[in-house]
């Protein structure tokens, strides 16, 4: 034991998903008494290497350390015994308990055998004191709470466990910024009794001012471990980027004005779009840029007219007004298409038939009366397989028999087979290879300039660079920042994911 | 190759069972009695004569099931619809019935599809509030009206020798293996059962879907509610109530995934026959109503054992 063992300490661990890096050789390390900032973008790592510490995951291979004994945590609880407690993005609570049962569920205090209420309830007030949350009833159900209550309520039962280290995932992501000021005093004082904590969040300055130690990783490896004020906010957002071989994009044609085809104005969904404004021409590729979950999700569902209650301007080619369903997206005077986020549940049926999925969006353009004209379908199947050049054996095989990369590309050709004007797209490239990626991207520009407008978020910024002709960041429900022809870089698209402002850029 | 013998396998198996329950009855009777009168086409046809109220039953639950929703108020829309036909009379009796169906159908469709109430719970009540005013219609006892002569030509009238039944059920058949097969509307069936989610997202209008499914479901019911007032010349209290499990357990033994999304409609055909002929082998053998009961659910279990053990694509 030379200086001083690490408290915990990871030795070259890998995790692997079906074959997917998700975490390549990482040595990493953490003390107690400090307050540890992890960094990364979407996808870098983050999440898979908290989740091995909190024995959610097993490491494919590597080794982990605590206090220099090797520890294998094969679940949860085993990591919570060790002292390592996680307080994850999803929320763990239960609904329909009380916020005292939530808070002591692994361990209530027992009296011969049974619950002791009485020792629960008070155990509770004195964890939610600690937290300033003495507001919260105990006896209350968790149901009844807001989001930022039931989060502290998380961080409440996550201390309970008198953690050595604790983990905060995105904590801080549903506080309100008087609950967030609480949760700084907290790491603050578990500083001084000698716990540490790691802290995941996007917001660089929550990082600056509670972190002393920043640790980067990058597409599933860990970077670099340096202190606090070493480097620069721009360093860092370099350091998160890096320089990684990036895929062959189809070259932009000259931008030109063309008519718009969609003007979105002031759009408005609950508290998850709080104002968007943008508008799409005929042949224009918009990417929306931003960090997971900053509304663009919720941005393409509501101009496919999925989402209820959505206020604002809207107008499909000239025409004002939302569609009202799907049903009604599809048929309307601009025909709009989604290719959802996940391909799985919502973008295929996936043990039909590769036929049926190609076709489940035109019934009617290929029926005569109620009946489907067989001479029509196999047209329609014909063009849909071969627009894309898909793979397949028979049609008549499941739509899961075929790899990632053909999936997405069903989901597509169905859609292309509706005719759409405006192809709305929702990371239209997770989870598949890179030779299909570029065939995406190679229709996705050849679609633009057959006139049809595209608006997609990806969280892959090479890819929103490499495809866009004008990309929006979107951070919290708003367009942040809209970016148009040499601008689009990586350092921009960063810091305005970040809401870090043009000077880290 | 894989997925077709996956799809089939079930219609095979029960298939073979249907023969092996032919085979075991005639040997009986062979043994017992020196006859074969499940090889008789007289014995036959009066079997599936009688099997013709289930099997349209069963075509209109098949709908219902390949949802993944389920529609226990049959029973009494049948009850009902039987019942109004014979109370209206004359030539709208018929079309009474259809209408009971049809309304029922709509029902059962806006509260599943709009109100979101799991269709378990939805068609139960429905079928329980069908009984009170069916006996409030009645006064509780069995109706006198007599079925018209056409419910009665449908139900026990033969044509060119076989039963007329049979020819009703048989055009139910075509007309449900047709909408499944080749319109849009079954297909949509097919894909909002697999996933609604994704079905929506598609464009496909699902809440029309499911009331299209049910409103099916309820005019088959209807149907067979009809040719079972002819066939006992009158409705009477309770007349579906045996109709209810048959007809969800020939669905399922005829290999649809009770879940939704997958099943053959001549699965379902199989599926009726199967146990239309092992419910008369055993009253053939003139075994106690309690061990038929345990054998008739013995084989029902024993056959989902069997097919619940490949069939699993649901990912």
């Amino acid at each position: 034991m030379t200086k001083m063992t690490p408290h915990v300490a990871l030795n070259g661990v890998s995790k692997y998903f079906a074959g997917i890096r998700a975490l390549e050789n990482v040595d990493f390390a953490c003390n107690r008494g400090t307050v540890h900032a992890i960094l990364g973008e979407n996808g870098a790592g983050k999440s898979t290497l908290i989740k091995i510490m909190a024995g959610v995951l097993e490491p494919s291979s590597g080794e982990m350390r605590l206090d220099g004994t090797k520890v294998e945590f094969l679940s949860p609880s085993q990591a919570t015994a060790a002292g390592i407690v996680c307080i994850f993005q999803e929320l763990s609570l239960i609904p329909d308990l009380t916020v005292a049962d939530n808070i002591m569920i692994e361990r209530p205090p027992r009296r011969f055998g049974l619950i002791d209420r009485r020792a629960q309830r008070a155990r509770a007030e004195e964890l939610l004191a600690r937290i300033r949350c003495e507001d919260v009833d105990p006896d209350g159900l968790v149901r009844d709470l807001s989001l930022s209550r039931r989060q502290m309520v998380e961080i409440a039962k996550a201390i309970g466990k008198k953690p050595s280290v604790l983990i905060l995932d995105e904590a801080t992501s549903a506080l309100t910024s008087r609950d967030v000021q609480t949760v700084y005093d907290l790491l603050g004082d578990l500083k001084k009794e000698n716990v540490a904590s790691l802290f995941i969040s996007h917001r660089m300055h929550e990082v600056d001012a509670l972190c002393d130690t920043l640790s980067v990783f990058r597409n599933g490896m860990h970077i670099e471990t340096f202190a606090k004020g070493e480097r620069t906010e721009k360093e860092i957002v370099r350091l998160m980027i890096g320089r990684d071989v990036e895929a062959q994009f189809p070259p932009k044609p000259p931008r030109k004005e063309t008519k718009p085809l969609l003007e979105v104005k002031n759009l408005e969904w609950e508290n998850r779009l709080k104002g968007i404004d943008l508008n799409i021409g005929e042949g224009e590729i918009l990417g929306l840029g931003g960090l997971d979950g900053q509304g663009q999700k919720e941005l393409l569902l509501a101009l496919f007219g999925v989402l209820r209650g959505v206020t604002g301007e809207v107008k499909f080619g000239g025409k004002p007004g939302l569609p009202g369903s799907p049903a009604a997206a599809k048929k309307a005077e601009t025909r709009v298409a989604l290719i959802p986020e996940d391909r799985k549940t919502e973008g295929l049926m996936l043990s039909m038939p590769i036929a049926d999925n190609l076709l489940a969006a035109s019934f009617a353009d290929i029926s005569t009366g109620p009946f489907i004209d067989p001479q029509k379908a196999r047209t329609a199947i014909k063009r849909g397989i071969e627009t894309l050049q898909i793979k397949s054996g028979s049609t008549s095989d499941a739509v899961s028999t075929l790899s990632g990369g053909n999936q997405q590309k069903v989901v597509i050709a169905k859609w292309l087979l509706v005719s759409p004007s405006v192809i709305l797209m929702n990371d239209p490239t997770r989870g598949i290879d890179v030779g299909t990626k570029q065939e995406i991207y190679r229709l996705m520009r050849q679609l633009a300039d057959d006139g049809k407008a595209i608006l997609f978020y990806s969280s892959d910024y090479a890819e929103l660079i490499g495809c866009s002709d004008r990309v929006s960041v979107l951070y919290d429900g708003r367009v942040v920042r809209e970016l148009e022809g040499d601008d689009i870089n990586e350092e921009s698209i960063v810091s305005a994911s970040l809401n870090i402002g043009e000077r880290a850029a | 190759m894989n997925r077709i013998s996956d799809a089939n396998k079930p219609i095979v198996i029960a298939s073979v069972f249907v023969l092996v329950i032919l085979l075991l009855g005639t040997g009986y009777t062979l043994a017992t009695q020196g006859t074969m009168p499940l090889f008789q086409p007289k014995y036959l046809l009066q079997q599936l004569q009688t099997g013709a109220f289930l099997g349209i039953c069963a075509a209109g639950m098949m709908m219902v099931i390949l949802l993944g929703h389920i529609d226990l108020s049959i029973p009494w829309t049948l009850t009902a619809a039987a019942m109004m036909a014979s109370t209206i009379g004359g030539p709208w009796a018929i079309p009474t019935a259809l209408a009971v169906g049809l309304l029922v159908g709509l029902f059962n469709g806006l509260g599943v599809a709009y109100l979101r109430i799991p269709s378990m719970i939805f068609t139960l009540g429905v079928d329980t509030v069908l009984r009170g005013l069916m006996v409030a219609h009645t006064g509780g006892f069995s109706p006198k009206d007599e079925a018209t002569p056409l419910m009665l030509y449908l139900a026990k009238g033969t044509l060119l020798g076989i039963p007329v039944a049979i020819f009703v059920w048989a055009a139910v058949s075509v007309v449900i293996a047709g909408i499944l097969a080749k319109t849009g509307f079954g297909r949509s069936v097919y894909a909002t059962g697999t996933r609604e989610g994704a079905a929506y997202l598609s464009g496909i209008r699902t809440r029309r879907v499911i009331i299209g499914a049910f409103v099916t479901s309820s005019l088959c019911a209807a149907i067979a509610g009809v040719l079972l007032a002819g066939y006992s010349a009158k409705a009477y209290q309770g007349m579906g109530n045996a109709f209810l499990l048959p007809s969800i357990a020939a669905v399922v033994l005829g290999g649809t995934h009770i879940l939704g999304g997958r099943g053959r409609y001549v699965g379902t055909l199989v599926g009726v026959i199967l146990i239309v002929l092992l419910n008369s082998v055993l009253s053939i053998m003139q075994m106690p109503e309690a061990y038929r009961q345990i054998i008739y659910g013995a084989v029902i279990i024993g056959m989902l054992l069997v097919y619940g053990r490949n069939a699993r694509i649901t990912s």
